[in-house]
């Protein structure tokens, strides 16, 4: 049985029905996904413009190539953010400028459910929240700051004023605890 | 260079979701990913496990002009100019405008400067000029078409004219359809600011009454230049 969150599913369809030229489909994509994506692009970039043109480049980008959309290589949100998050990346690395702002984990328990708990006690959808909050702040935030604002390991090092290979090790102990939390 | 630990390579996948490495490592990466099928959909998982942390920011607002600025590039949306162009109601406002300022720089040369001007308009339909009115100082009344009109056998035309609305409306005369035509003062009688004009559809050789009793094609009020 397909357990798919139905808005994931509303997303699929919609895609699918891009692929085949469907403009009112298009909208409704766009209508679903774009409000949060642009919050996202906006705390990526940390400003309004950047964060725009970025979105405007990856719906046109999705609507373009919407036929090479497979369902089962993943769910048509998760396209529309790996789309979203190249494009910023590339125009983040080129303007090498760090983003104003800070990410949404300032009242995260720290630590919180053990990794065994939390894979429990999430959904599929939440489980990734639970599974962050299981790490120690030093481990979670320059993991945030890569997925929230696209930094470096370089980049953190540099905004958090910690070594380089301190960075690297932290990063990847947290991101071992997280395979492990969402059993990858 | 990709690690054979497996392990490894786990860690690689998602350091590169997160883009963790410079652009080389990343794009060395992403080839490795087209041809490993194990790899790509080990990167898909930790993208999809991604999606609930995007769930913690609170939806933005769309600025109107962001989905106009999609369709546009999309190619799902003509660009303002060529809807223009296209664009029956703007041709005809633009044509009713430009006589009305011809009969403005045009009026102190002439004799029979017009005092007065009308704009028809199909009701309801603000940007949809059907004729123009120009009212000479003599009185002398021009009835110009600016769209073609067609109407059956079975009607007529009627021009009519409300002055007074204590005294109700007063006929014109019949008027042939997307043809030009004079009124002289005499029969117009004087005109003021707001006189209504109408043209409206009546049976073969007019109203039988002295009230209009067809559909109003056309209406404006006069306008003093």
């Amino acid at each position: 049985m397909d357990d798919t969150p139905p808005d994931l599913e509303v997303g699929n369809a919609l895609m699918l029905a891009c692929a085949s030229g469907d403009r009112q489909a298009f909208h409704q994509l766009y209508l679903n996904e774009a409000p949060r994506m642009l919050a996202f692009a906006r705390r990526f970039t940390g400003e309004s413009a950047s964060a725009e043109d970025a979105l405007q480049d990856t719906f046109v980008q999705v609507w373009k190539n919407a036929n090479r959309f497979r369902r089962e290589r993943g769910s048509a949100r998760s396209w529309l953010y790996a789309v979203l998050r190249y494009r910023l990346l590339n125009q983040h690395r080129r303007d090498s400028r760090y983003p104003a702002g800070d990410f949404p984990d300032q009242d995260w328990p720290d630590p919180g459910l053990s990794p065994e708990q939390c894979y429990l006690a999430g959904s599929d959808r939440k489980i990734m929240i639970e599974c962050l909050k299981t790490l120690r702040v030093e481990r979670r935030r320059p993991i945030l700051m890569a997925y929230y604002m696209g930094l470096s390991y370089e980049q953190i090092a540099d905004s958090l004023s910690v070594p380089l290979g301190t960075i690297k090790s932290r990063i990847r102990s947290g991101l071992k605890t997280l395979q492990a939390c969402l059993q990858l | 260079m990709i690690p054979d630990d497996r392990q490894e390579q786990h860690l690689l996948i998602a350091e590169y979701v997160l883009g963790l490495h410079d652009a080389q490592r990343q794009q060395e990466i992403a080839a490795w990913l087209d041809r490993d099928a194990e790899a790509s959909r080990m990167a898909s998982q930790w993208q999809e496990h991604w999606l609930g942390a995007t769930e913690l920011l609170e939806p933005a607002p769309l600025p109107p002009r962001l989905w106009r600025r999609v369709a546009r590039r999309a190619g799902l949306a003509r660009p303002w100019w060529q809807l223009a162009w296209q664009s029956p109601g703007l041709w005809r406002t633009m044509t009713a405008s430009l006589l009305v300022v011809v009969a403005l720089l045009l009026g102190p040369l002439r004799q029979d400067a017009p005092a007065y001007t009308v704009v028809l308009q199909a009701p309801g339909e603000a940007s949809s000029p059907g004729w123009q009115i120009t009212v000479s100082n003599a009185g002398d009344l021009q009835l110009t078409p600016l769209v073609e009109s067609r109407y059956s056998a079975q009607h007529s035309v009627q021009f009519w004219t409300l002055k007074d609305p204590g005294k109700g409306p007063r006929s014109l005369g019949l008027v042939e359809p997307s043809q030009p035509m004079v009124i002289p003062a005499s029969q117009v009688g004087g005109v003021q600011s707001g006189q209504l004009f109408e043209l409206t559809l009546e049976p073969p050789g007019g109203s039988p009454g002295a009230r209009p009793t067809g559909p109003v094609l056309y209406i404006g009020r006069a306008v003093a230049l």
